[in-house]
C-alpha cells in the first residue's frame, strides 16, 4: 500500500494521461464516422439510407421511384426554403431539373413547380443560394453530371480534366433506370466546390494576408504602445518588476529544448568512431563547445531561479500555461497556408505513426520520472514483509519499459 | 453615447468622431463581443461594466477554445488575477478588486489595454479559433505537447486516496494507458487511409490548383449541406472579425489616445506599499518542479560533456604526441571556424524554435505524375523531407 499523498499524485498524473488519450479518441472517432460516411454510399439526406444493392432494382417499378424521387425533391426544396438568397445561381438551379427526364416543369427563372408536387412548394418563391447545389447533388443522382458542366462554365475553370460530353447522353441513358446510388469512388472526381463557398475561403485567405501585412508595417502604431506601456508603468507607482512567470517558463522552455538538443549533439559526437587527427581536433572542439554552451545555460537558469525565489512570483494558474507552445500561435499571427504533401498511404501511416510513437514516448518518460520521484523512496525504506510485493510492483512499473512482470519466489535453504 | 457617425474615412487623429468606430471595431474582433457601451462606461468606472470585462478578459487569457468549461464568476475573477499577475501586470490595484466582479472596470479596461499593447493579442487570438477547411495534420515537435497531464489542484481524483492506494491500482492503470495508445495509433491508421482514399477520389475537383483535390471536410460539406452551411457560416463570422481586425488596426491610434485619458482618469497610486499578498498554495508550484528539473537535466549534461571532451582532447593529444603531428595555424583557424558556425547554428535551433514550421499543415496528395513538379513551388513541406527530422522512435 501507499502512502496517501503520493499516491494522489500517481493517481492525478495517470489520470489526467487516460483523460488526454480519452479526448484524443473521441475526436477520432468523429472523424472516423465522417470519413467512413463519405467512402460509402451517399444516401440522400433525410431518408433512411437504401441497400447498398449493386445493380439497379428491377426497372419495372417506376412509380413508387417517381414517388421517391418527388419526395427527395420535396425536401430539398423544403430545405432551399430555409437557405439564403443568391442570385447568380437562379439560372442554374432552374435549368438543372429541367434536364430532368421525369419533370416538365418550365425554365422560369423562379424554382420550378414540377406537376403534381405538394403545395409546400409553392412557398418557394425565393431564388436558392448556391450552397443548396450540393443538396441537388445528392437529392436528384442524375444532376451532378450537370453540375459539372455549369460549374465549368461560370467559373471558367476549362483546365480541368471533367468530360465535356458530360451533358445529355450520360442523362439520356441514365433515364430509363432508377435513381443511381452515388459513392465517391466512381464519381468523386466530378464534386465540385459550391461557389459561395470557394468565394468565402478565398475572402478568408485574402483578409489573413491582409492582416499580417499590416501587422509587419506598422510602426507608429508600435510607438503609440509602447508610450501607452510605458505611461501604465509609470503610473503603477511601483519599480520595473523585471520577469514575470509568463516570461520565466517559457525561457525555461527554451532551455529545456537546449538540453535537448546538446544531448543530441553529444550522443552523435561521442558515439562517432574516431578519424583521422583533424576531425578529432574537430569533435574535441565541439565538444568542449557544447560544454560552454551547457554552463552558460545552467548560469541563466540560476539567475532565472534566483529572480522567481526573489520576486515570489506567483506560479501560473491551472498548473500550464496556454501559450507556452508557439505553434499555438504564440509569437504572433505568422499564419501561411502550410501544406504537406505525401505521395503514398503507407507514407502517411508511417509519419503519423512515428508522431504517435514519439508522443507516446515523451508521456512514458514523464510518467516514469514521476513513479521513479514517489515510488523509489519508499522501496529503499526499512525491510518488511509487504516491501517484497512493493518492489516486484515497481520492477514491474519501471524496469524493461513496463513490459515484464517478474515473479518472485523465495528460496528456502536447503537443510 | 450613440453618437452617429459622420463620416466613414477619417485619418487618425481626427478626434472624437473615429473613437467610437475604434471601440466598435474592437469589440467586434474580441471573442466575447462585449457590447462597446462597455468600453466607455468603465471609462467613468461604471460597475454595470465590470462583469463583462471580466469575462473578456477570462475568455482572451485562459479560454483556448470553446469546449472547455467556464467557471462560476468568482472562480474567474480568481484565474484572471493570477494570470494578469503571472503575465507581469505592473498595477496592484488589481489585486484589491473584490472577488464578487462588481467592481474595477476602469482597472480592468487598463488591463485589456495592457494586454492589447503587448502587440499580438488579437492575432493570437484569431489565430486561435482560425476556421480549417483541409485535413490538418499537426507538424509540432514542442515536448509541451506530451505533457498533457492533469492540473494538481482541480477537485478530488474520482478514486478515493486518502486511505493510500493499491500498487495493483497504479499498475492497472499504467497498463490501461497503453492499451488506449495502442488503440489510438490503430485508429490513426485507419484515418490515414481514409483520407488518402478520399484524396485519391476526389482529385482534380478542387478549384484552387495547389490543392488539387478535397479534403475530408469539404467533401463532408457537399454531402452534407447543413454540415456545409455551418462551416461557411464560421467561415463568415471569421471573415467578419478579421474585417473588424483591419479596420481596428487603421483606427488604432486614436484608441491609444483615448486610453491615455482613461490613464490620467485614475487616482494616482501610492507609491509601492510593501510585498504583494502572496496567494494560497492551492496554486500548484508545477513551475517550480520544472525548473528544478531542467537544472538537474542540464547539470547531468554538462559532467557529462566535462567527462567526454577531456576523455577526448587528452587522447587527441596524446596521438599528436606519439605521431609527432602538428596542427598549422590555418589548419587550426579554419577548424575553429567551421566549430563556431555549427555551434551557433545549434544556438539557433533553439532559441528560434517558432520559426521552424510549427502549427498544422494541409495533408495534400499530389496526382502521382506530379510529384515532382510540385516539389519546386511554393512554401510546401515534402515528407520525406519531414520524416528525416522527427527523431526516430
Amino acid at each position: 500500500m501507499l502512502p496517501a499523498d503520493s499516491s494522489r499524485r500517481l493517481v492525478a498524473e495517470l489520470q489526467g494521461a487516460l483523460d488526454a488519450c480519452a479526448e484524443q479518441e473521441q475526436q477520432l472517432d468523429q472523424s472516423l464516422r465522417v470519413c467512413r460516411r463519405l467512402l460509402g454510399t451517399w444516401k440522400p439526406a433525410g431518408v433512411p439510407e437504401p441497400e447498398p444493392s449493386h445493380e439497379d432494382p428491377s426497372p419495372g417499378a417506376p412509380s413508387p421511384q417517381d414517388l421517391k424521387e418527388l419526395e427527395l425533391l420535396t425536401q430539398a426544396l423544403e430545405k432551399a426554403v430555409r437557405v439564403r438568397k443568391s442570385p447568380s445561381k437562379t439560372a442554374e438551379r432552374a435549368k438543372v431539373p429541367n434536364q430532368k427526364p421525369r419533370t416538365k416543369a418550365p425554365t422560369a427563372p423562379a424554382p420550378p413547380q414540377a406537376p403534381g408536387r405538394t403545395s409546400s412548394h409553392t412557398s418557394v418563391t425565393r431564388p436558392t443560394r448556391s450552397s443548396h447545389q450540393p443538396k441537388v447533388l445528392t437529392t436528384g443522382h442524375q444532376e451532378h453530371r450537370l453540375r459539372p458542366a455549369q460549374e465549368r462554365a461560370t467559373l471558367g475553370t476549362g483546365a480541368r480534366a471533367t468530360k465535356p460530353s458530360l451533358g445529355d447522353p450520360q442523362v439520356t441513358s441514365a433515364a430509363p433506370r432508377g435513381p443511381e446510388v452515388f459513392t465517391l469512388k466512381e464519381k468523386g472526381s466530378l464534386l465540385r466546390l459550391p461557389l459561395a463557398f470557394q468565394k468565402t475561403v478565398s475572402q478568408n485567405s485574402r483578409l489573413w494576408a491582409q492582416l499580417t501585412s499590416t501587422q509587419a508595417s506598422d510602426t507608429e502604431e508600435a510607438a503609440a504602445r509602447a508610450r501607452f506601456l510605458q505611461k501604465m508603468q509609470a503610473a503603477s507607482g511601483r519599480a520595473a518588476p523585471g520577469l514575470s512567470m509568463a516570461q520565466v517558463e517559457a525561457e525555461v522552455g527554451t532551455l529545456r529544448r537546449a538540453c535537448w538538443l546538446l544531448r543530441l549533439h553529444m550522443n552523435n559526437e561521442t558515439a562517432a568512431a574516431p578519424a583521422d587527427w583533424v576531425q578529432e581536433y574537430r569533435r574535441v572542439l565541439t565538444l568542449e563547445g557544447l560544454q560552454t554552451m551547457a554552463g552558460q545555460c545552467l548560469r541563466r537558469l540560476q539567475e532565472l531561479r534566483q529572480a522567481v525565489a526573489g520576486q515570489q512570483l506567483d506560479p501560473w494558474p491551472l498548473g500550464k500555461p496556454p501559450q507556452a507552445c508557439p505553434c499555438r500561435g504564440g509569437a504572433d499571427a505568422n499564419w501561411k497556408p502550410q501544406l504537406l504533401l505525401y505521395s503514398s498511404t503507407r507514407e502517411l501511416q508511417s509519419l503519423v505513426a512515428h508522431q504517435l510513437h514519439t508522443t507516446m514516448l515523451a508521456q512514458q518518460l514523464h510518467l516514469q520520472k514521476v513513479l521513479m520521484a514517489e515510488l523509489l523512496p519508499l522501496v529503499r525504506g526499512t525491510p518488511s514483509p509487504s516491501r517484497l510485493a512493493l518492489c516486484r510492483a515497481v520492477h514491474s512499473l519501471l524496469c524493461d519499459g513496463g513490459q515484464h512482470f517478474p515473479v518472485a519466489l523465495r528460496d528456502e535453504p536447503a537443510d | 453615447m450613440g453618437r452617429r457617425r459622420r463620416r466613414l474615412e477619417r485619418q487618425a487623429g481626427a478626434g472624437a468622431e473615429a473613437l467610437p468606430e475604434a471601440i466598435a471595431a474592437l469589440s467586434r474582433t474580441l471573442p466575447t463581443r462585449p457590447n462597446p457601451e462597455t468600453f466607455r462606461r468603465a471609462k467613468f468606472d461604471l460597475p454595470e461594466a465590470a462583469p463583462a470585462l471580466w469575462r473578456l478578459l477570462f475568455h482572451v487569457l485562459l479560454r483556448e477554445d470553446d469546449g472547455t468549461a467556464v467557471p462560476y464568476p468568482e472562480a474567474q475573477v480568481r484565474l484572471v488575477k493570477s494570470a494578469l499577475r503571472a503575465h507581469g501586470y505592473p498595477r496592484p490595484a488589481l489585486t484589491q478588486l473584490p472577488e464578487d466582479g462588481s467592481q474595477g472596470s476602469r482597472e480592468l479596461l487598463l488591463a485589456l489595454s495592457w494586454l492589447l499593447a503587448g502587440g499580438s493579442l488579437l492575432g493570437r487570438l484569431l489565430t486561435r479559433t482560425h476556421v480549417l477547411t483541409g485535413d490538418q495534420m499537426p507538424m509540432c515537435e514542442c515536448e509541451d505537447l506530451a505533457h498533457a497531464t492533469a492540473c494538481l489542484d482541480l477537485p478530488a481524483p474520482c478514486k478515493d486516496t486518502s486511505n493510500g492506494l493499491d500498487m495493483r491500482y497504479v499498475q492497472w492503470l499504467m497498463g490501461k494507458l497503453r492499451f488506449r495508445w495502442l488503440n489510438l495509433i490503430c485508429g490513426h491508421q485507419e484515418q490515414c487511409a481514409l483520407l488518402s482514399k478520399i484524396h485519391q477520389y476526389t482529385q482534380g475537383c478542387h478549384s484552387n490548383q495547389s490543392l488539387g483535390h478535397l479534403s475530408a471536410a469539404e467533401t463532408e460539406l457537399l454531402r452534407d449541406p447543413e454540415a456545409g452551411q455551418q462551416l461557411l457560416w464560421r467561415l463568415e463570422r471569421e471573415n467578419g472579425r478579421l474585417e473588424a481586425a483591419l479596420e481596428w488596426r487603421r483606427l488604432e491610434p486614436i484608441f491609444w489616445q483615448w486610453m491615455d485619458t482613461v490613464l490620467g482618469a485614475c487616482p494616482q497610486c501610492p507609491s509601492d506599499t510593501g510585498p504583494q499578498p502572496t496567494f494560497q498554495a492551492a496554486i500548484s508550484d508545477r513551475g517550480h518542479e520544472e525548473l528544478e528539473l531542467v537544472t538537474r537535466e542540464l547539470q547531468a549534461l554538462w559532467q557529462e560533456l566535462q567527462l567526454a571532451a577531456e576523455a577526448r582532447r587528452t587522447a587527441w593529444e596524446a596521438q599528436v604526441q606519439i605521431q609527432g603531428l602538428e596542427l598549422s595555424t590555418p589548419q587550426v583557424l579554419v577548424s575553429e571556424a567551421m566549430v563556431e558556425r555549427q555551434l551557433a547554428t545549434l544556438r539557433q535551433a533553439w532559441e528560434q524554435w517558432g520559426a521552424l514550421p510549427h502549427g498544422p499543415h494541409r495533408l495534400v496528395r499530389p496526382p502521382a505524375r506530379e510529384t515532382r513538379a510540385w516539389s519546386m513551388a511554393g512554401p510546401k513541406l515534402l515528407l520525406e523531407h519531414s520524416m528525416e527530422a522527427l527523431p526516430g522512435p
